[in-house]
């Protein structure tokens, strides 16, 4: 290759996308180094491998135009393939996946011109997991009793297991081999009603802001328990405890208040613990239909908070009398742009398209838990510490 | 017996309760004539036989000074046991279900002398259904493509069946015989919730107020359909179609509209779609795991309403994929009180109570149709038209 194209491309940052509902995730690979001078390059074999990092970042869908300016300031301009007015000169083939690989593809080719290769999303969720729990260590865990415990994937004893999405709404994979999937089930109560309802009821701006008014809320102020209805009793003939809820929200109807005289805490605190628990209940209940006793949990519904995650685990876990298992997973939300990402592997579609093959071989088995990642300047969602360290084969 | 003690004893309207939640369910014999002598008294084998009807009433839970009046004036008054001051002469035993059973048992004891017999729910539950099922002609019925469709009941192939009773809360009991059966599951997403987060949400007052409200909704305001993440597209590829629900009230995340800014009308029509289907799914989910064919709706949430008919039934039959049917009951809200009712056959369980048993046992297999309930000058919550025409044996 002529080195002069050689830099072109090996300074792309190889770059996947899914569009959803409410969130855009990107995935990038941002190679060691500045130019790639300065990069760990071997070649060998006609091919190319670069050393770097995988990097991710997030938007907000309404908030479309940011993410085209990241893309074309960080990735773009850094790949020396940009026009003057900030389109790509010649048309980039870009992985794409979620519903917005469609709604959205005019926008990208118009703004930036990136041509989208789409990916299906149950495909990029399934190849995403199976990519993480096969080459990062530490990626999945289970929280159980307060203690979050890392669990060693046995890469022969995988499959089968239920992959459960949580996104605007959820959808529920079982997954049986590479490739070998199926959504048997889903849920419209998801992280887009959390937020929605939350919205609605709370006057609060964002997710994270639900969420930590979540933390100080107490769900026994307007959730109707057992005992409310029993006078103080547990019904445990049928194993409910007093403190159990039989009705979620139940209490605003008799309390003869406003939806002002409630606290947004504890609003926000019923609401979680409806919808997580709801989420726990449908997926135990086809993980038992299928005998699977793994589930892992995607999407940027939890992001690591302690009462979701418990509510969850509890819900799979005490249910199923411990026949099924609640793990989380380090990278939920980019599960489908990292499953795009690795599907980069045949040759470019056209002759046209600049050719951005590359196939991500050999990621070392380590996740930088330090802050090395680059601070791209642009404001945009970049998730510190969850860059991958890895290798890619360019070709 | 002495025929003035006979008139009294024939002459009380036995009695039960099912004090939930939310709701106060009263069923209560109404003997034909207003003094016995005009009623049809069969006299043979020691015991007697009325004719008459059974009743329905309801109240709020949290109005129960309501449900005190109503039975001190209509029940108690007619029966002649009264005190002057109101309360019953001698301590009568009234069969009661329901976790108002236990925590109004002092407040009843107290304003009305009377001493609960309590009967366990889910044990009241399921004998009013089977009561209703065996007795009640024209009781259980489909609604699939808006068509309301009676089910004639085959009593030797009842069992097993799914009642899914939707109360505050919903419980799902599994049944296999007479007094067979086992709570397998519930949720706490219920009418309760429906009702709580209605009044929340749009300043409504009741339920049949929210129920109102919700004919007129669009749900695709305030839902996230699947054409909205794709582009107008479906993803058919997993089966769903443009105008399936992606995420319940997803829209409110990014329409930059408040509460305010919101149709209650299309609020209530989301809500209602969403705790519908979520209850139906979850219903079909556990029918599938027993290999249960129907599934019975119990519980004051359907109201009749076409709407909510229409989802839960396709929630069952499609996900069934035909496997599964819903069955929708006349006498929904009442079966827990049916079965306390149907419970009265022991002897009295004490000396100083009253001897108030009876059987229910040649239930006329006719239900009148029409509104020949006698009508009670207080204001409560009869339920015209639903009497039950039938003739129970005093012992």
């Amino acid at each position: 290759m002529d080195p002069k194209n050689s830099r072109f491309s090996t300074q792309i940052s190889h770059l996947a996308l899914d569009i959803g509902g409410t969130l855009i995730k990107l995935v990038y690979f941002s190679p060691n180094g500045d130019n790639c001078e300065d990069g760990s390059i071997v070649v060998g074999n006609g091919c190319s491998v670069v050393q770097g990092r995988l990097c991710f970042a997030k938007f907000e869908t309404r908030k479309i135009d940011d993410c085209l300016d990241f893309i074309r300031f960080n990735i773009l301009q850094h790949s020396g393939v940009q026009h003057t007015n900030g389109t790509a000169r010649d048309k980039l083939s870009v992985k794409a996946t979620g519903g917005g690989a469609f709604k959205f593809a005019d926008l990208f080719k118009e703004k930036l011109g990136i041509v989208f290769d789409k990916e299906d999303e149950m495909h990029s969720l399934v190849c995403g997991v199976n990519f993480l729990l096969k080459t990062v260590p530490r990626e999945a865990f289970t929280y159980l009793d307060g203690q979050k415990e890392f669990v060693q994937i046995d890469h022969n004893d995988l499959y089968p297991y239920l992959l459960v999405n949580i996104g605007s709404g959820v959808s529920m994979i079982k997954v049986d081999g590479d490739g070998k999937y199926e959504r048997i089930s889903g849920t419209s109560l998801g992280g887009g009603t959390f937020l929605g309802l939350g919205k609605l009821l709370t006057k609060c701006k964002s997710f994270d802001e639900l969420l930590e008014l979540s933390h100080q809320g107490n769900n026994r102020v307007i959730d109707m328990l057992v005992g409310d209805i029993y006078g103080g009793t547990d019904y445990s003939k049928i194993g409910l405890s007093s403190t159990a809820i039989a009705s979620s929200f139940g209490k605003a109807i008799s309390d003869g208040k406003e939806l002002e005289d409630y606290q947004p805490e504890d609003v926000a605190r019923s609401l979680l613990r409806m919808i997580s628990n709801n989420i726990g209940q449908i997926a135990y209940l086809n993980a038992l239909r299928f005998g699977l006793k793994r589930i892992f949990f995607g999407g940027f519904f939890i992001r690591g908070l302690e009462y979701t995650m418990d509510t969850i685990s509890v819900a799979v876990h005490f249910w199923s009398r411990g026949e099924a298992k609640a793990m989380f997973l380090r990278h939920e939300g980019f599960l489908g742009a990292l499953g795009a990402f690795t599907s980069y592997k045949d040759q470019s579609h056209s002759t046209e398209l600049k050719p951005h093959h590359h196939t991500v071989e050999r990621a070392v088995l380590k996740c930088s838990d330090d802050d090395s990642f680059r601070h791209i300047p642009v404001t945009a969602n970049v998730n510190d510490g969850e860059a991958i360290e890895c290798s890619i084969n360019l070709v």
